[in-house]
């Protein structure tokens, strides 16, 4: 069985028999291919089979976490969502897919443009209060024309948006993290509460407790 | 009170006016429209040239039919069971359109009951016969089968009924569509009311008065759902919905 996360950038792919997902960038995905359950934005083009995302996200989540209480926050390419579960049962969700709207994808879009690499580094002295990846950006440009590194710039660009995820959370004391910016550590170290960093597979973990419990 | 109906043969009312004004119109055969809904191909957009962009979503689609329908009469509730938006809403339709515009505040206390708010029926189809019943000075002679419910529905009729479609038919309505339902739309007591027992979605139109106390009353409930929609639902929204249902259990799974 074939099960995948088709997110808005990459592709998250995983053979059950095989214990290793493939990453595929989505734009280079053959339009002909075919998988038995999926998920993510563009998971209904390529699948039989869909599976909301939150309900994906939630249900990776309990199984990888293993704990009654917990908030789980996905910040993908083009939107966020968290759930939280209180005594074991869903306490609260959010989807913010216009606000929130395309954060991931403006950083990697700003890393690749600058040649910067942030798998590495600390979180920045200072943040730039933005709301959304494209209101952010001009923040960026203006501070680096008054002279600031484009790298500073970015990072406090990257903090800005980990606290603006942190108040869509309802800001909790401690955040789980799913998406491909687990990969990114200035954004990971820019919330200001614990942050465990669950990786990019947290979709396809629930796609799989879901593929178990059809089989 | 006494409306003036000489040569009016359709009106459009907008909220729930008192039971004697709909009895009025009923007895004198007048056909009743609810501008509530939307009812013209008319872009929501053109309401802009009366009302702020950001604003409800009903009353901007109100303002949309007014405009383009002909009618002889419009009767706008601004009572306590409708909204500030509304009486404003009221008045410059009052100032900008031909048609007669009569405001009413409507108080009525008489129950008739929620039958269809805890019917076996699809959500959106109760809350369908929940709006065509405002326009009616009765309720129907029979009730459909009533259910336990599995889920609440708290809130207004949806500008967008699509987002009724997640939910299963063992939904029960609660919020201003039940006091809609039983013709008391300024029962703030009732409209207050929700089922601790089952998830319940809490929903409002973005940028409307209720909202405060959708989110209030979904923090509340030991399983609700705030959620606030403008003009159409988004995917997220809609996927919101579903995920609630399905992990919540309150799809009866």
């Amino acid at each position: 069985m074939i099960i995948a996360d088709f997110g808005t950038s990459y592709s998250k792919i995983l053979d059950l028999d095989h214990p290793t997902p493939r990453i595929i960038r989505s734009r280079d995905l053959d339009r002909s291919l075919r998988v038995d359950l999926a998920t993510g934005h563009n998971g209904k083009r390529f699948a039989g089979q869909y599976v909301n995302e939150l309900i994906a996200l939630a249900r990776g989540g309990k199984a990888m976490i293993g704990r009654d209480d917990f908030l789980l926050l996905d910040c993908g390419s083009r939107d966020i969502k968290f759930v939280r579960y209180k005594n074991g049962r869903l306490d609260d969700m959010g989807w913010n897919a216009e606000c929130g709207a395309s954060m991931g994808f403006t950083i990697e879009l700003l890393e690749r443009y600058y040649d910067l690499d942030f798998s590495r580094g600390e979180r920045p002295e200072k943040t730039f209060p933005v709301t959304c990846g494209v209101l952010g950006m001009s923040s960026i440009f203006d501070a680096i024309s008054n002279g600031m590194s484009e790298r500073e710039a970015v990072a406090r660009f990257i903090r800005g948006i980990a606290e603006n995820a942190y108040r869509f959370a309802d800001a909790p004391e401690e955040i789980f993290l799913s998406g491909g910016l687990c990969e990114n550590k200035i954004f990971v170290k820019s919330f200001p509460c614990r942050t465990t960093a669950l990786g990019r597979f947290v979709l396809l973990e629930g796609l799989k407790k879901i593929a178990d419990e059809h089989e | 009170m006494n409306i003036p109906l000489d040569g009016v043969k359709t009106a459009g009312i907008v909220g729930v006016p008192p039971l004697a004004v709909i009895r009025q119109l009923y007895r004198a055969r007048v056909e009743v429209v609810d501008l509530d809904a939307a009812l013209v191909a008319a872009d929501l957009e053109c309401a802009v040239t009366l009302l702020p962009r950001v604003y409800c979503a009903i009353l901007r689609t109100v303002v949309v039919n007014g405009l383009n329908l002909d009618l002889d009469l419009i009767i706008i509730d601004t009572g306590p069971g409708k909204c500030d938006a509304a009486a404003h809403t009221a008045a410059i339709l009052a100032d900008r359109i031909k048609t007669p515009i009569i405001t009413t505040e409507n108080r009525d206390r008489e129950p008739f009951g929620n039958p269809v708010c805890e019917s076996d029926l699809p959500l959106l189809r109760k809350m369908e016969m929940i709006t065509a019943g405002v326009a009616r000075p009765d309720t129907p002679r029979t009730s459909p089968p009533p259910c336990p419910p599995t889920a609440g529905f708290w809130g207004v009729p949806p500008r967008d009924f699509s987002i009724l479609t997640p939910f299963p038919d063992s939904t029960h309505v609660y919020g201003w569509s039940r006091c809609m339902e039983n013709k008391t739309p300024a029962d703030n007591r009732l409209e207050a009311r929700f089922n601790p027992e089952v998830p319940t979605v809490f929903f409002a139109q973005s940028f409307c008065a209720k909202t405060a106390l959708a989110r209030h009353l979904a923090a509340r409930h030991p399983h609700g759902l705030y959620l606030d929609i403008d003009a159409t639902a988004t995917a997220s929204a809609r996927a919101k919905i579903e995920a609630f249902l399905e992990l919540s259990g309150g799809n009866g799974r």
